[in-house]
């Protein structure tokens, strides 16, 4: 006589439940949480299985954080990066650690009178940038998403940055470039458990790619979408490589780290303007240094009506768009 | 006049003079030449083959555009929206000029562009007239307010005529698009000119395709808005 189990025996067990013999079920149970254990095992061990077939170096999983690093380091991990890049990719680069200059803050301004959303920007941004593409004609990795809105108000809601018309600019539709606003009140470096990003002296928020361990929160922080996280190794061809490379700007990515605009650091602190604004046809893109009273960008600041994008959010962005 | 010359002649005068001056033999030799340069005339023009009249070759290759921020840059797109044919191109070697033909056909206020220039659709606001912004004698150059000559690498000038805040703004490098350096005592900025933009005779941006879309994510909801796109409304 059968009857249903757990019941009337109030807590009271089976000889059988108490003493668990081996059944078919137990085993299995068992054995697959050994098989788990050791396929855990295997992957904690992989680093060092990667360390003796040569795909990563001792550098890298001895890492120091770039504002720790000794210049003998830093010309140690510029020299294996620039090897790796070579077998990768087919071209060495040049990648150079770029100091901030003195006395230069940067900021961008960008016409939204102007702005056609020809898309020209965010497709520059990869020329430059050398973000990870399938094609030359796929740009999920630009640090630009152009947004497409109705005219009449700012209203992010009812934005689309996937539209793709005959021509462009539709009517009743105007077009807002978003990239990172390189904020003063940054809350991309605050959510950072590592402090793997941070703001330089000349206000662009950069990340140290050896440092990132790839958890996103910054991207969940930010209010412009500004960030980019690469779940695979990048894909660059040798002609689509710009070997012009800065450490903190627009070296090749590895895997699982993040990714943002910089401001193009590697250019502009040198003194030349950003990728984005070389391209734009309609020359609604602005560039230049905050701190001097006869700059361009201070001309806008004093002149035109400027609009802070999301600015009830706090974040003082270094990246204003105003209006003729 | 003709009524005194018949009363004086007694008939229609130019041709009895002509009786008298030619008398009949000469009168047929005179047809003959006639009738023989007509003949070379319609010989030569039927036929072409002779040396033609010499004039000036204007149809001429693209001229190098003047040069646009950093030579680095190959991999930046930073062909401005119009190629220019004039500005300051005569300097750099090539020779467009328009007192090529101009010094052979004068321009005139009875000219209209339905003589010459046809393809040159004028549509630029209350502006009718081409003498508006060509100078009337000086060919290559435009007008200023008094008639004096902008020459053309100052076409700036000529717009600035009407066009105060935009030029404003080009000078403190806040319209149209400057490349190359922003720190000045680094390297060179080039500048783009109204021109390089705007096509003077119709100055309204022209729509363009749009580069190519982020893709929308696969597994993604697509939202009420992009289901109805068609209809365009949400």
């Amino acid at each position: 006589m059968s009857r249903p189990e757990n019941t009337d025996h109030g807590g009271a067990k089976t000889i059988e439940q108490a003493v668990r013999p081996l059944t078919r079920r137990t085993f299995l149970k068992g054995a697959g949480a050994t098989a788990a254990g050791m396929a855990g095992l295997v992957a904690a061990l992989r680093p060092l299985m990667q360390l003796e077939s040569g795909e990563i170096t001792l550098g890298d999983l001895l890492k120091t954080h770039y504002q720790e690093l000794t210049p003998e380091k830093l010309a140690q991990i510029v020299e294996e990066l620039e090897a790796r890049c070579e077998k990768d990719h087919g071209r060495r680069p040049t990648i150079r650690d770029i100091q901030p200059l003195e006395g230069v803050e940067f900021a961008y301004a960008l016409n939204l009178s102007k702005c056609i959303g020809c898309r020209k920007c965010a497709h520059a941004c990869l020329a430059e940038n050398n973000q990870s593409r399938e094609s030359d004609t796929d740009i999920n990795m630009s640090y630009i998403r152009v947004l497409q809105l109705d005219k009449g108000s700012i209203n992010l809601e009812t934005a689309d940055h996937y539209y793709d018309p005959e021509t462009v600019p539709q009517k009743s539709k105007y077009y807002m470039p978003v990239q990172c606003h390189q904020c003063r009140e940054s809350p991309c470096t605050k959510a950072c458990p590592v402090q793997a990003t941070w703001q330089e002296p000349d206000g662009v928020v950069v990340v140290d790619y050896n440092w990132c361990i790839g958890c996103r929160y910054c991207m969940a922080a930010c209010p412009y979408d500004a960030r980019r996280f690469n779940f695979e190794k990048p894909k660059l061809t040798t002609e689509q490589l710009n070997p012009n490379q800065g450490y903190l700007s627009n070296r090749v990515r590895p895997k699982g780290v993040v990714e943002k605009c910089t401001f193009c650091l590697h250019r502009t602190r040198e003194g030349r303007y950003p990728a984005c604004l070389e391209v734009c046809p309609v020359g609604a893109r602005v560039f230049g240094n905050i701190l001097d009273p006869d700059s361009e960008i201070n001309y806008i600041l004093e002149n035109k009506r400027v609009y802070i994008l999301k600015e009830e959010v706090g974040t003082v962005p270094r990246f204003y768009y105003f209006f003729d | 006049m003709r009524a005194t010359l018949r009363n004086e002649g007694g008939g229609y005068l130019r041709f009895g003079a002509f009786r008298r001056v030619f008398p009949h033999p000469l009168r047929v030799l005179f047809l003959l030449v006639t009738i023989g340069a007509l003949a070379n005339v319609v010989r030569d023009v039927l036929a072409a083959d002779g040396p033609k009249p010499a004039l000036p070759d204007v149809e001429r290759p693209r001229p190098a555009q003047p040069p646009i921020g950093v030579k680095e840059d190959k991999h930046l797109d930073k062909k401005p929206v119009r190629e220019t044919k004039g500005l300051d191109l005569t300097r750099m070697g090539w020779s467009y000029n328009c007192m090529e033909c101009h010094k052979l056909f004068p321009a005139q206020w009875t000219h209209s562009q339905y003589v010459e220039h046809k393809n040159i659709q004028l549509n630029h606001g209350k502006n009718r007239f081409c003498l508006n912004c060509h100078h009337s004698v000086e060919r290559n150059t435009f007008v200023d307010y008094d008639g004096s000559v902008i020459p053309e690498a100052h076409v700036v000038d000529l717009c600035a005529k009407c066009h105060g805040p935009a030029h404003r703004d080009w000078q403190a490098g806040v319209h149209g698009r400057r490349n190359g350096y922003w720190q000045k005592d680094k390297g060179t900025q080039t500048r783009l000119r109204c021109i390089q933009c705007h096509d003077p005779h119709n100055p309204k941006f022209k729509p363009i395709k749009p580069l190519t879309a982020p893709t929308y994510p696969k597994r993604a909801a697509k939202p009420k808005s992009a289901e109805h796109e068609p209809t365009g409304k949400h």
